[in-house]
């Protein structure tokens, strides 16, 4: 698959504003995706992903800031961007009247471009019924409908927002392959997502927005580094001490077992003061995305 | 059947905004025609000079009623107005057994309210109820504007019978329909197919051969010839069809599953043609039955009019009060009358031009402009493709209303050079049609949210003015306001191109300054 050259991010947007009326959509957002990387757009409804996304679009004007997409002004050049992206809408609404593969195929030709076996295929893959009214369809046959006209273009950007919020596992699985497949060809993807095993699955690097503001971002492996592995331990001795050490969180200690989390930047020396008590056995619990996100949206809840 | 007495009471809190416009339409029909009639025919001698001309028009006679009924003046408004009361109840009866049985079953609403304690038979139960106390609603409304006007109290009891019978029954046909098939476009196009060959058969039946109208429900009420004999039996008939009709939808009720029909929904293509492949095709795709509605409707609606306009001099000689209301004081009745009707036509076609513009905004408001202005596709190309719509779409309807009138006129003076004369005659309407049309891209640009209001205001202006401006006094800018007041008044007046190109140019201009605000603004607001 030849893919036109980038230079520089994908996306780049730094301190971008907008607001609807008096509701401030997004607050000074700061978002970088790398050509050919798959981010992921984490937050929880109302954030602010598919408000980013539409101004990413064209569709919605930035009240203020910085935004480029593969080198342009999505605002000005919108309609020259479009025919290098794929969208996928995250509440997909199709003309009632109008069949499945007919909106893929205009779709397709309305981007500039598809691919007709890839067309076929994907619809086999999602198994979707292209001769089907659009009316007919359940919530998920219409996602599909998107997903398929997207997956099928030769875009070098993908912007799926919430892409499978009506799919089934075996659909997620199919969906996780493209994307997989779409990575492999160097092609960039940003996804909106607050399904977090799909972005641990699937994302390079991720970035986290709360209150149209972003507050993470990094590659898995740091966002890890921030954040508390929990710990299991059974010791010879008896434990002493555990809960003034910096960094232990959560500690709940018998005489010779303990549970607690530690901040994964103080696990060193945790351990360092673990091991001399003689440690029968010890399981550790690495942090998922989904602590990381109830910890900062927990935090919200708490202090609202 | 348990929980339908609560499921009807709450189909009448969903329905207490739509369903008054229906009852008021319905009376405001009869009221209309009956102040009219008895004023334009207050003499035994009008009537029967009435009895005369019409008696051997068959064009008024196919558009009316049976020639029975204009023995008294209340049959004579009957004969006139019947038609078409019962048309807008049988709709209305439509649209709510259609909503609250198909419609919601379709959508899913059904399912939350069969998921509680509602018998099977509840929903088709309560909106049968529902339009029954409607349709009874209707007939009683009729009889009260009937004996508000002065119409015999026993006539119009049996004609607000005859009313209510229209829509119970076909109340009952929506409901059968509504299981056969499983989207609730199909039933409406069944049951209004259904409807127009009422219409068309009483027609035959009241112009020839009379046993054609025993077919028609509309038929069926006009033949009891309210305030014309009074005969109650023939509503015999629509009992008896409704009762079966009635257990034959819950019978069939019994026998599918929920969500499904009997006529298993058409496949469509599975790949596109070549035709769907640009913002052009797309527009033209989505518009294009509703197109073909209108020019077809705009059409019959020239036919009915051209028909009647060789008989329209001696009717008015029968009825000099009649010359009032024509252009030009009634000296040139017959061009007058081309005239007016050919204006009241295009009015009709810049409420369709404003729809096709309107429909753009729908497709922004329901979220599918944003998928195709994800594409390649500018905002420019998005309007210009509905804006396509609404130029051709206007234009062929403004033909269709010369054409027809033009046709219809000319085959009863034998002279086809009426055709092109009235097209050109209509199409002098053009400039002023897209001009209110343009009016609705304007606010599409800068006022999205009020953009129906304000579009539908403006067409509603037009036609007071056309209407209405003497009636009312309306001061002389006032009516200067409407483009269609600066449009001349072909045939009766000469063709002068001066204000068609300023009307023009204001179209283009309103358009321009629309499209304008759509580039700067937020999509999907």
């Amino acid at each position: 698959m030849p893919v036109k050259a980038t230079t520089g991010p994908a996306i780049s947007i730094s301190a971008l504003d907008k607001s609807f009326g008096p509701v401030k959509a997004l607050d000074r957002l700061d978002l970088t995706v790398a050509a050919g990387e798959v981010h992921g757009f984490l937050g929880p409804n109302g954030s602010g992903k598919t408000t980013t996304i539409r101004i990413l679009l064209g569709l919605l004007r930035a009240d203020a800031g910085e935004v480029t997409m593969l080198g342009r002004d999505p605002w000005r050049d919108a309609v020259a961007l479009h025919g290098r992206l794929a969208y996928v809408p995250g509440d997909v609404t199709l003309w009632p009247g109008i069949t499945g593969g007919e909106v893929i195929d205009f779709l397709g030709r309305m981007r500039g471009g598809y691919d007709r076996r890839r067309r076929d295929r994907l619809l086999e893959m999602f198994d979707l019924d292209p001769a089907k009214k659009a009316r007919a369809y359940s919530k998920g046959n219409r996602q599909k409908v998107a997903l398929v006209a997207a997956l099928a273009s030769d875009a070098e950007l993908l912007l799926l927002d919430e892409p499978t919020s009506g799919l089934d596992p075996l659909m997620e699985s199919a969906f996780q392959q493209c994307v997989q497949q779409v990575r492999r060809e160097g092609r960039t993807v940003l996804l909106s997502s607050h399904i977090l095993a799909e972005v641990e699955a699937l994302c390079d690097r991720v970035s986290i927005i709360r209150l149209g503001h972003r507050v993470e971002t990094g590659t898995l492996s740091e966002l890890r580094h921030l954040t508390r592995t929990s710990i299991s331990v059974e010791t010879v001795e008896p434990l002493t001490g555990l809960t003034a050490l910096p960094g232990v969180h959560d500690a709940v200690l018998e005489d010779h077992h303990a549970r607690f989390d530690v901040d994964t930047a103080q696990l060193g020396d945790v351990m360092r003061r673990l091991a001399p008590l003689g440690v029968r056995s010890l399981t550790s619990t690495p942090p998922t995305l989904e602590e990381m996100f109830l910890r900062h949206y927990g935090d919200e809840a708490a202090t609202s | 059947m348990t929980g339908t007495a609560r499921l009807l009471r709450f189909l009448l809190r969903r329905e207490r905004i739509g369903l008054p416009w229906w009852l008021l339409g319905a009376t405001l029909l009869l009221l209309v025609q009956s102040t009219q009639s008895q004023s334009l025919y207050d003499t035994p001698e009008a009537l029967a000079d009435l009895r005369r001309t019409i008696g051997g028009n068959t064009a008024v006679i196919a558009m009316s009623g049976p020639t029975e009924l204009l023995r008294t003046i209340g049959g004579e408004v009957v004969f006139e107005i019947f038609a078409f009361v019962a048309i807008v109840v049988a709709l209305m009866a439509m649209f709510l057994v259609g909503r609250h049985t198909r419609g919601d079953e379709e959508a899913g609403r059904a399912e939350l309210i069969r998921s509680a304690r509602i018998g099977r038979r509840a929903p088709l139960a309560a909106a049968l109820a529902l339009a029954g106390l409607a349709s009874l609603a209707a007939g009683v409304l009729v009889f009260a504007a009937a004996v508000g006007t002065g119409l015999p109290a026993g006539g119009s009891v049996l004609l607000g019978a005859a009313v209510t019978s229209a829509g119970v029954t076909f109340a009952a046909l929506t409901a059968v329909a509504a299981q056969l098939f499983e989207n609730v476009r199909a039933v409406y196009g069944a049951v209004g197919f259904t409807l127009g060959a009422a219409y068309a058969l009483r027609a035959a039946g009241d112009a020839g051969n009379s046993a054609l109208s025993w077919l028609s429900p509309i038929g069926w009420g006009q033949r009891t010839f309210p305030y014309a004999g009074d005969r109650w039996w023939p509503l015999l008939i629509p009992l008896a069809v409704t009762a079966a009709l009635v257990m034959l939808a819950a019978s069939l009720l019994e026998r599918r599953d929920f969500g499904a029909g009997f006529v298993p929904s058409r496949p469509g293509r599975p790949v596109a043609t070549r035709a769907l492949g640009n913002a052009f095709g797309l527009a033209w795709r989505l518009q294009r039955t509703a197109a073909a509605g209108w020019v077809l409707g705009l059409g019959l609606l020239g036919l009915a009019y051209g028909s009647v306009a060789d008989s329209i001099e001696q009717y008015v000689a029968d009825n000099p009060e009649i010359a009032e209301f024509m252009p030009g004081g009634g000296q040139r009745i017959l061009d007058a009358y081309l005239a007016l009707t050919v204006a009241l036509s295009a009015l009709i076609a810049a409420a369709y031009g404003v729809t096709t513009v309107l429909r753009a905004r729908a497709e922004e408001n329901a979220g599918r402009a944003e998928p195709v202005l994800a594409t390649r596709t500018s905002r420019l190309a998005w309007l210009a493709g509905h804006l396509s719509v609404t130029l051709a779409g206007t234009t062929l309807a403004l033909v269709a209303i010369g054409a027809g009138t033009g046709l219809a006129y000319a085959l009863t003076v034998s002279d086809m050079g009426e055709v092109p004369r009235l097209i050109g005659a209509a199409l002098a309407y053009l400039p002023a049609v897209l001009l209110i049309a343009a009016v609705a891209v304007l606010t599409v640009g800068w006022l999205p949210r009020a953009a129906a209001a304000l579009s539908w205001i403006a067409v509603g202006y037009c036609a007071v003015v056309a209407l209405f401006a003497d009636s009312f006094d309306l001061p002389e800018w006032a009516q200067r306001a409407s483009p269609f007041e600066h449009t001349p008044e072909v045939p009766l007046e000469t063709l002068t191109l001066v204000p068609l190109v300023v009307l023009a140019l204001l179209a283009a201009a309103f358009a321009a300054v629309g499209y304008a605000g759509l580039r700067r603004r937020d999509i999907g607001v």
